[in-house]
């Protein structure tokens, strides 16, 4: 990319458009995240206002809303108020921490977990009550109850009375309730999934990569945590199917965390994947929170290497989907929904304003509510910072409206941030102010040296790169990761029955 | 100091010795906006002072947070700012000559995310407050302060007084 002199460039012919150089292109982004790659010639052309008003290259400009002469304002602010569109309800995700006791100890543990024995961190039905009361007073009308830990099947019975207390609210609230579950599965048995799947519980969990690594990684005492976690994946993912849900819809959702030695073994992991089923994987780099704040040392890697290892794994991705094999990485679907679709997924760890708060809250095992998950995780390491009130005495609007509340979303607006605000980047992008809290000290996080910024910043540098080489296969399969298509089987019923048309999902013995 | 091969001694100077380098801008042709745009790209790499040289000069001095920076790293750093330092003061130009429409945007997008007020905040409100003293009638209706004056044996209206001419203005 070269830019002609100063005083050659011109500005009032054109938007407020912001450009990164893609391989031997030029990508340009306006204020809605319309996006145009250029040769070097066309942006040349374009800065110096010398394109002729009848070029392709003028009809392409004008066509993404790049020419101030045929400004659309009306699309812009409709494709901005489609971005933003989480901003208009109060949170819609609620993380229920029912007690940090866990049977696996996994060597980055983010939620600090304890030993089986620590009952006094189980959370009591009482504030189990408390939590769906809090949680129903939402301005949001769709609420997703998230079991976390711990493990969350340690204290089944205040999940099962969470969710009865949760549905039975929900006949006067009417919300579109769904739950789900983070769950290792190695305790699971059959009358705990029969309950589950009764209840449409959507389940998710971890694998780490092939057994070797997984067991390496989380290990469960005297067994394999990943023959477990594969055993039951398997069992929840024929229920599916044998209740006529579409299996490339409804499956085991699993979650990665990305160590060093994960890095060399990006093939065997995607091949893992999709072994299990699994038609996702979400190629999460190690967060610094939990014990992975002490082992970091150990598991730690340059972020260059992640997006070399990013880079491998997706292009296998796109290779085996072009040869029929479903598999989507997360970050890209994330990250190509906004680029392509022109909506925000809603991902809470990557938007602005930032999802604490706004868009999430996490309750913990006695009460505490927190601005997210993260934030819940530092108080475990003795930081309060983003605690926000208790679900016995706060009020709803007190906690929404919380000075951290605020203090997060003003530091989170990439409006407002060094760096972010120049960035091609901006309405795509956001980086979670308790990640720049842990890891530079300040919610107001120096982006240029953020661990986080780096990776979404290479991860859609990878992405402008595979759509840059217009070639038509590969956009098919990235246009592909960004379907959406709702699971409606987890939707819960107003009335508290199952919904009309859906039949009972029951485990294969 | 010394000057680096490839770029005006005025403008840039290398302490290749402490690895320091320092640069001058003009005033008139990079905003303060701009340089410190620039100048935050770096600081990944370098600890940053951003001051003013002169009356019509931002100085910038780069210094690496690693030892032994070699003459042609600094250069290239000198290479890298200046172009960093364009496209900011292009993107500065290109925000200024257009903010109008981004706040038009985006506050048309975002009008009305804040919602009604919720129960809540109704039932913190405090209805018990008595009205506050009005002595000038300043907070009266025109109809109540100049209106025509009751007919007699009608209740006067409330903060009338005998001093009202009545007449319509």
């Amino acid at each position: 990319m070269r830019l002609a002199p100063l005083d050659e460039l011109a500005t009032r012919h054109a938007v407020a458009f912001r450009f990164r150089p893609i391989g031997d292109r030029v990508l340009i982004t306006n204020q809605e995240g319309r996006w145009l790659l250029l040769t070097a010639e066309e942006f040349d052309a374009y800065t110096r206002d010398r394109v002729p008003a009848d070029s392709p290259l003028h009809a392409r400009l004008a066509g993404a809303n790049f020419l101030a002469d045929h400004y659309d304002l009306r699309a812009a602010v409709e494709m901005v108020r489609a971005r933003k569109r989480f901003v208009h309800h109060g949170p819609n995700l609620h993380m229920a921490v029912v007690t940090l006791r866990c049977n696996e100890t996994c060597v980055y543990c983010h939620a600090s977990r304890a030993d089986m024995d620590a009952v006094h961190t189980d959370m009591t039905r009482e504030v189990a009550e408390q939590t769906v009361d809090f949680i129903f007073k939402t301005t949001s009308p769709f609420v997703t109850i998230e079991f976390q830990g711990g493990e969350p099947l340690v204290n089944f019975p205040v999940v099962q009375h969470l969710i009865e207390y949760a549905l039975d609210k929900n006949r006067a609230a009417g919300k579109q309730l769904e739950f789900t579950m983070v769950s290792n599965l190695a305790m699971m048995d059959d009358a705990k999934l029969a309950y589950l799947l009764s209840r449409k519980v959507q389940l998710c969990t971890s694998i780490d990569g092939p057994a070797p690594l997984h067991d390496k990684q989380r290990v469960l005492p005297m067994a394999s945590s990943y023959d477990h976690a594969a055993r039951w994946i398997k069992r929840i993912n024929d229920a599916y199917a044998a209740a006529g849900l579409d299996p490339t819809l409804y499956h085991v959702e699993a979650l990665l965390t990305t160590t060093r030695a994960t890095l060399p073994q990006w093939k065997e992991l995607v091949d893992t994947y999709v072994a299990l089923g699994c038609r996702a994987l979400f190629l999460r780099p190690l967060d610094p929170f939990g014990f992975a704040a002490r082992t970091g040392p150990k598991l730690e890697y340059p972020r260059r290497e992640y997006l070399e290892f990013y880079r491998r794994a997706v292009d296998y991705m796109i290779e085996l989907h072009g040869r029929g094999t479903e598999i989507l990485e997360r970050y890209a679907a994330i990250f190509l929904t906004k680029i392509l679709s022109g909506v925000d997924p809603n991902f809470l760890d990557v938007r602005w304003p930032a999802g604490a708060g706004l868009g999430a809250l996490a309750y913990g095992y006695d009460g505490r509510i927190f601005t997210c998950d993260e934030g819940r995780m530092l108080d475990a390491m003795g930081d309060d910072a983003f605690a926000v009130g208790h679900v016995a005495t706060s009020k709803y609007r007190d906690v929404v409206g919380h000075e951290t509340v605020r203090a997060v979303t003003i530091a989170s607006n990439l409006d407002a941030t060094p760096d972010c605000v120049d960035c091609t980047y901006q309405p795509y992008c956001g980086v979670p102010p308790s990640h720049s809290y842990k890891t530079q000290g300040t919610i107001f996080g120096r982006m240029r040296e953020s661990a986080l910024c780096e990776v979404y910043k290479g991860i859609q540098d990878y992405l402008f790169e595979k759509l840059a080489t217009g070639d038509a296969a590969t956009r098919a399969t990235l246009e592909r990761w960004t379907t959406h298509r709702p699971r409606e089987h987890f939707l819960q019923d107003a009335a508290g029955s199952p919904a009309p048309g859906t039949k009972p999902v029951a485990p294969r013995p | 100091m010394a000057s680096l091969p490839s770029i005006p001694g005025e403008l840039a100077s290398a302490d290749v010795a402490s690895g320091v380098v320092r640069l001058t801008v003009r005033e008139e042709l990079y905003p303060l906006d701009a340089v410190f745009a620039a100048a935050f790209t770096f600081i990944k790499d370098c600890w940053v002072v951003v001051d003013r040289a002169d009356a019509a000069h931002w100085a910038i001095a780069l210094t690496p947070k690693a030892a032994g920076a070699s003459a042609e790293l600094l250069e290239q750093w000198v290479g890298g700012f200046a172009n960093e330092l364009l496209a900011c003061a292009y993107r500065h130009r290109l925000a200024k000559d257009h903010r109008a429409t981004v706040e038009a945007v985006t506050a048309a997008a975002l009008a009305g995310a804040l919602g009604p007020p919720s129960l809540d905040e109704l039932e913190d409100f405090d209805f018990s407050n008595e009205a506050f003293e009005d002595p000038l009638g300043i907070a009266m209706s025109w109809e109540d302060k100049y209106g025509k004056k009751a007919k007699a044996g009608d209740a006067a209206p409330a903060g009338s007084t005998d001093d009202d001419d009545g007449g319509a203005p």
